[in-house]
C-alpha cells in the first residue's frame, strides 16, 4: 500500500490551485479551426502557454510566501520575484516529503532556478536531496518520474561522494543507474509495447518527466531520448482522441474519467498542444508543471494533423502490455492487444478483456463526439466489478487481506463497491470489429460481486427498452444499440464524483444491473446520418442474425452491421466470417496513421504526406514530405 | 527473524531447559521492530511521522534507529558487528556500516520491493534478499548483489521469506509462491522441499532446535519440519481457510508457538503444536492481526493492523494495549547483545 499513496499527493498536487478566472476552463469550447500553418500552430500553443502562467502568476498573494511548488516554477518560468522564491524554496525544503511527486517538481525549480534562486535556496534544495530518503515507488509512471529526476540532479550535482546522496551513492553511480533504467524502459516501451497505455490522468506522469529529460539532460543522446519519447506519447494520445477526449481503453483512468470521458489530464493535454478541448479545471495542476517547460517542446505538424485533421473514419491496432504481474500469472507482462475505430461523430475503442491494471483500467467503450464535453457522460459500455484479493496480488507484493481496503483510501475509493464503472476482469472477454463490440462473461461461482453493470448515460436521448431485447438509444450524433444477454434491470445509480473521497452524486445515469454469472453485452453504434431516422436504425439492428447460449461458455454469433459474421466463445479465440482472429499477427502499431513492428524500436508517424519516424534503435528523428 | 544469530546463547538456554547446569550466564538481548506508523500520513506532504526501524530501550519505550521509511519489511544485522546492518524495503536493499547514521541502497533499478533479507550467521559476508520475482545475494556485504535463481521455477518464484540455517554456512530456506526451497550452496541451487499453491508467508527456525522448523502459509496453513527442513508436516488443527501472516516461537519455552494472522487473529500452541488455541479475547476486533513477535522474556507481542501494538503476559490469555498507535509491524527481531 505504500507506494499507491504516492498518488494522493498527485491528486493533491491537482487540488492545490484553485480555477478562479481560468480562461480556457470558463471559456467557450475552442473552435474546431484547423490551423494550416505550423507557425500559426505553433503560436497557438505558444499563446496557450502564457495562458495558464499568466493565470497561475496571478493568484499570488502580494508579500506572501508561495505556499507550493507551481507557484514558485511558474514565477521563475517568468523571470519574476526571484526573491520571494527563493524564500519559498527555503521554507519549503525545510519539511520535504519522499517520492517522486516531491521530486520532479523540486527538479523543475532547481532548474529553472539555476540563475534565479540565491545560493541559499540553491543549496536548500541540494540538502534535501542529501537526507531525505526518497521512495521509489511501485508503478511505471513512479519509475519515470523517479529516474528522469535523480537523472537529471545527478548531473546537475555531478562528481558528488555517496555521502551527498540520500542514497548513499556517488552522482557517477545515480547518474549510471537512472540512465540505465531510463534506456531500458525505453526500449522495453518502444520495443514490447508500452504499460501504461493511453491513461486519462497518468500521462502527465510521463510527459512532464520526458519534457524535462528533452529540456535540461545535458547528454544530447538523453535530450533527444527524452523528446522521442515526448512525441511518441503525443502520437499514441492524437490517435485515441476524439476531439481531444481521450477514449476507447485505458491501462488506467478512474471513477470520473471513465464517465465524463473528458474531464481527464489527457485533455489538458489536448488542449495545450492541439486546441482542440477546453483544459480541465486548473489546468489539472500537473498541466502548470508542464507548462512552465512547455515552450521547449515543438510539437511535430504530423502529430497535430493526426489530432484534428481526420479525412476519414480509420482503424488503429496497437500493442501493449500488462503491468508487471509479481504472482497469479505463467507471464511477467501479458499481452495487450488495443483497437480503436474513429469515426467523425464517434469512436469505439478496446482491448481483449482481462486486468491491464488491476484498480483503474477500462477495457472497451463508445464515445460519442460532443461539441463541448465539459459536464457529458458521453459513452457506453458494460463491465464486471472486481473486488479480489487475487487480482491485488497479481500485480502488487503485499500480504493478501488488507489491499482491497486499503486502496479505497487511497484514491480509488470505489474499488469495493458493487456498482463502480472502473476496472477490468480476467471474466471479461472482449472482441471488436469496426463498431462492433461483443463483451462476454464468464464469472465463477462465488465472485464477489457477481454480476456486470452496463452504463447508461443520463446525456442519452431515446431510449427505447425494445421487445427484441435489444436497448436503442442516440449520444450526440450516434446511434446505439445495447443487447444484453442475461436478464437485467435498469435502474438509478449515484456516481462517484471524486475517486479520492468517494463522494457520489445522482445525475441522471442509469445502471442496467445484471446479476447473472454467465453474461454478455453486444453494442453496435452508428452515425445518425446513416440512416433515414431513429426507426430506421432499430429495424436494421433487429433484422441482424443473433443467436447466443450462456449455459456452458457463453457463446455469441452475430451479424454486425457492416456485415460481418462474428462468433465468439468466452475462452476461444473469436472467429470472423469463419476465420479464427489472430492477434499473433498484430504488430506494436497498424493504422493510418501510427506504424510500428514488434521489437523495432521504430514509430512512423504519418499524416498525408507528412511522415516522421522516431527510431530508438539508430537514436534518430527523421521527416519527410512524401512526394 | 526473530531466531538467526543467537546459536550460542542458547546452547546455555538449552541446557537450562533440560535440567543440567548452564556453563554461561543468561544472556542479553536486544529487541527490535520494523514499524510503520501511517495514521494521518500521505506521502508527497510534509513527513509527519517516524517509521522504520524501532529498537525498545531499557525503559521499556521505543527509539527510532536510521532512517524514516514506511516500506521497511524486515532488518538484519552482521553478527560481528551490530553496527552493519540491512533492512529491506520497498526500494530494494538498504545497509549501514555506522549504526544507522548513514545508508547506501544497494540495489539498482533491476530490484525492488524488497519482502525479507537474512545474515548468513556462519558467512556473514553473504546477504540474502527476498524480492517478489526471486533471489538475490551478495557475497561482500552488499557492495554488489546478484540473482541466485537457479532451482526456483520460472514464474511462482514471489519470495516473502528468507532464513538462513544457524548451523551451516549457505543453508538457506526461500517461502516463495510455489512453496518453500532450500539451497545447501549459498543459493547457487535451490530444490523445492515443500509444495504449496499459494505463498509461503514465514519461516522459522527453532531457538531452541535447530533441526525444528515452522513455516506458514497462505492457503496451506502450517507446517513443521523436525529434520532440518527437509520434510514437512502439517499441523491438522490449524485453519487453512485464510492467510496466516507468521509464525514465531518463544526463545523461553521450546514448545510455545504463536501464529499472526489477519483472519484468525492470535493462534497459540504450547504443546509443541498438537492443540492450538484462539487468543483474541482483549484484541480489538476484528482482530487483524498483522504480525505477531516473543520478546526475549517471554512477553507476547501482537501487531494489530492500524491499531496500537498489543502484549501479553501469559501468552495471549490476556492482552494490553502497549505503545505506537496507529502502527504496523512487519518484523520482531531479537538479537544477542552486543558492545558495539
Amino acid at each position: 500500500m505504500i507506494a499507491r499513496r504516492l498518488l494522493i499527493a498527485s491528486f493533491a498536487l491537482g487540488c492545490a490551485v484553485v480555477s478562479s478566472a481560468q480562461p480556457a476552463f470558463v471559456g467557450p469550447a475552442p473552435a474546431r479551426t484547423i490551423l494550416p500553418t505550423p507557425e500559426l500552430q505553433r503560436a497557438a500553443y505558444l499563446a496557450r502557454i502564457d495562458e495558464i502562467l499568466a493565470w497561475r502568476s496571478s493568484q499570488a498573494k502580494p508579500g506572501e510566501l508561495f505556499p507550493e511548488m507551481t507557484m514558485i516554477a511558474t514565477k521563475l518560468a517568468l523571470h519574476q520575484d526571484a526573491e520571494l522564491c527563493s524564500r519559498s524554496v527555503i521554507q519549503l525544503m525545510k519539511t520535504p516529503a519522499s517520492g517522486p511527486f516531491w521530486m520532479f517538481p523540486t527538479v523543475n525549480v532547481a532548474f529553472l532556478g539555476r540563475d534565479q534562486l540565491s545560493l541559499e535556496a540553491r543549496q536548500a534544495i541540494r540538502k534535501a536531496w542529501s537526507r531525505e530518503m526518497q521512495m521509489r515507488g511501485d508503478t511505471e509512471n513512479h519509475w519515470a518520474m523517479y529516474y528522469t529526476s535523480l537523472y537529471l540532479m545527478a548531473e546537475l550535482y555531478p562528481n558528488e561522494p555517496g555521502s551527498s546522496w540520500y542514497s548513499g551513492k556517488s552522482s557517477a553511480d545515480n547518474l549510471a543507474e537512472a540512465k540505465e533504467y531510463l534506456i531500458d524502459w525505453m526500449n522495453l516501451a518502444t520495443t514490447v509495447g508500452q504499460g501504461e497505455f493511453n491513461p486519462t490522468h497518468y500521462i502527465g506522469e510521463y510527459a512532464i518527466p520526458m519534457l524535462y529529460l528533452a529540456t535540461w539532460a545535458k547528454d544530447p543522446a538523453m535530450r533527444l531520448r527524452g523528446k522521442m519519447t515526448l512525441d511518441w506519447i503525443f502520437a499514441d494520445l492524437a490517435e485515441n482522441t476524439l476531439n481531444g477526449v481521450l477514449h476507447g481503453a485505458n491501462a488506467r483512468t478512474d471513477d470520473v474519467s471513465v464517465i465524463e470521458r473528458g474531464k481527464a489530464l489527457a485533455s489538458f493535454f489536448s488542449w495545450v498542444l492541439f486546441g482542440n478541448v477546453p483544459p480541465i479545471i486548473s489546468y489539472g495542476g500537473w498541466g502548470l508543471y508542464f507548462a512552465t517547460v512547455a515552450k521547449n517542446y515543438e510539437l511535430p505538424e504530423v502529430i497535430y494533423r493526426i489530432a484534428v485533421d481526420r479525412p476519414s473514419d480509420y482503424v488503429q491496432r496497437d500493442f501493449k502490455r500488462t503491468r508487471r504481474r509479481w504472482r497469479n500469472s505463467d507471464v511477467l507482462m501479458a499481452p495487450i492487444y488495443k483497437t480503436n475505430y474513429t469515426r467523425r461523430d464517434y469512436a469505439v475503442g478496446s482491448y481483449q478483456g482481462g486486468l491491464a491494471d488491476p484498480i483503474q483500467t477500462h477495457v472497451w467503450d463508445v464515445t460519442w463526439d460532443v461539441r463541448d464535453p465539459r459536464g457529458v457522460h458521453n459513452t457506453m459500455f458494460s463491465m464486471h466489478p472486481v473486488s479480489s484479493s487475487y487480482d491485488l496480488q497479481t500485480y502488487f507484493s503485499e500480504l493478501p487481506d488488507q489491499m482491497a481496503k486499503e486502496v479505497t483510501k487511497e484514491g480509488k475509493a470505489s474499488y469495493d463497491s458493487p456498482d463502480k464503472f472502473l476496472g477490468g476482469s480476467r471474466f471479461e472477454q472482449v472482441f471488436q470489429d469496426l463498431d462492433t463490440v461483443i463483451a462476454l462473461y464468464d464469472i465463477p461461482v462465488g465472485t464477489r460481486f457477481p454480476h456486470i453493470n452496463g452504463f447508461f448515460s443520463k446525456d442519452l436521448v431515446q431510449l427505447t427498452v425494445d421487445p427484441s431485447g435489444w436497448i436503442f438509444a442516440q449520444g450526440g450524433s450516434c446511434y446505439l444499440a445495447y443487447r444484453p444477454l442475461a436478464a437485467y434491470q435498469l435502474r438509478p445509480v449515484a456516481l462517484i464524483k471524486s475517486s479520492m473521497t468517494g463522494e457520489r452524486a445522482s445525475l441522471g445515469d442509469q445502471q442496467l444491473f445484471s446479476p447473472h454469472l454467465k453474461n454478455g453485452t453486444i453494442v453496435q453504434a452508428a452515425a445518425v446520418s446513416e440512416f433515414k431516422d431513429f426507426a430506421a436504425f432499430q429495424a436494421a439492428i433487429r433484422a441482424l442474425p443473433l443467436s447466443f447460449q450462456l449455459v456452458t461458455k457463453p457463446t455469441v454469433t452475430f451479424q454486425t452491421l457492416r456485415g460481418k459474421v462474428v462468433t465468439c466463445t468466452f475462452g476461444a479465440a473469436p472467429i470472423v466470417n469463419g476465420q479464427p482472429f489472430d492477434y499473433t499477427t498484430w504488430k506494436l502499431f497498424e493504422g493510418p496513421y501510427l506504424n510500428a513492428e514488434k521489437g523495432s524500436g521504430r514509430l512512423t508517424i504519418t499524416h498525408g504526406a507528412l511522415e516522421r519516424i522516431l527510431d530508438f534503435k539508430t537514436l534518430s528523428i527523421t521527416d519527410r514530405v512524401k512526394p | 527473524m526473530v531466531i538467526k544469530n543467537i546459536t550460542g546463547p542458547l546452547v546455555g538456554l538449552l541446557l537450562c531447559t533440560l535440567g543440567v547446569a548452564a556453563p554461561t550466564p543468561k544472556p542479553a538481548y536486544d529487541f527490535y521492530i520494523c514499524a510503520n506508523i501511517n495514521r494521518n500520513y500521505t506521502i508527497g506532504a510534509e513527513i509527519l511521522t517516524m517509521n522504520g526501524v524501532f529498537q525498545r530501550d531499557a525503559a521499556g519505550a521505543w527509539q527510532h534507529l536510521g532512517y524514516n521509511d514506511m516500506g521497511v519489511t524486515a532488518v538484519a544485522f552482521d553478527p560481528r558487528d551490530h553496527r552493519v546492518w540491512y533492512t529491506s524495503a520497498l526500494n530494494g536493499l538498504w545497509r549501514t556500516l555506522d549504526g544507522g547514521k548513514s545508508w547506501r541502497m544497494c540495489n539498482g533499478w533491476e530490484m525492488t520491493e524488497a519482502r525479507d533479507v537474512a545474515v548468513d550467521p556462519n558467512a556473514p559476508d553473504n546477504v540474502y534478499l527476498a524480492l517478489p520475482d526471486g533471489v538475490a545475494v551478495s557475497s561482500d556485504r552488499a557492495q554488489t548483489l546478484e540473482r541466485r535463481e537457479n532451482g526456483l521455477p520460472d514464474r511462482g518464484k514471489f519470495t516473502q521469506a528468507i532464513k538462513v540455517d544457524r548451523t551451516r554456512a549457505g543453508r538457506v530456506f526461500a517461502g516463495c509462491e510455489l512453496g518453500i526451497y532450500l539451497t545447501d550452496d549459498a543459493a547457487a541451487h535451490w530444490r523445492r522441499v515443500l509444495p504449496t499453491k499459494e505463498m509461503v508467508t514465514d519461516i522459522q527456525q527453532s531457538p531452541h532446535d535447530p533441526h525444528v522448523w515452522l513455516a506458514v502459509t497462505q492457503s496451506a496453513g502450517a507446517w513443521r519440519s523436525t529434520d532440518g527442513g527437509v520434510t514437512w508436516v502439517n499441523f491438522p488443527n490449524v485453519p487453512t481457510s485464510r492467510a496466516l501472516y507468521n509464525v514465531t516461537f518463544d526463545v523461553t519455552q521450546p514448545l510455545r508457538y504463536a501464529i499472526g494472522s489477519w483472519a484468525h487473529g492470535v493462534l497459540t500452541s504450547e504443546d509443541g503444536g498438537l492443540t492450538w488455541q484462539d487468543r483474541n479475547q482483549g484484541l480489538p476486533a476484528p482482530h487483524r492481526v498483522w504480525r505477531v513477535g516473543v520478546d526475549p522474556t517471554g512477553l507476547l507481542y501482537a501487531s494489530v493492523f492500524g491499531e496500537t501494538l498489543y502484549v501479553s503476559k501469559d501468552f495471549g490469555r490476556t492482552w494490553r494495549a502497549d505503545a505506537l498507535p496507529g502502527t504496523v509491524v512487519n518484523n520482531f527481531l531479537i538479537l544477542p547483545r552486543r558492545a558495539n
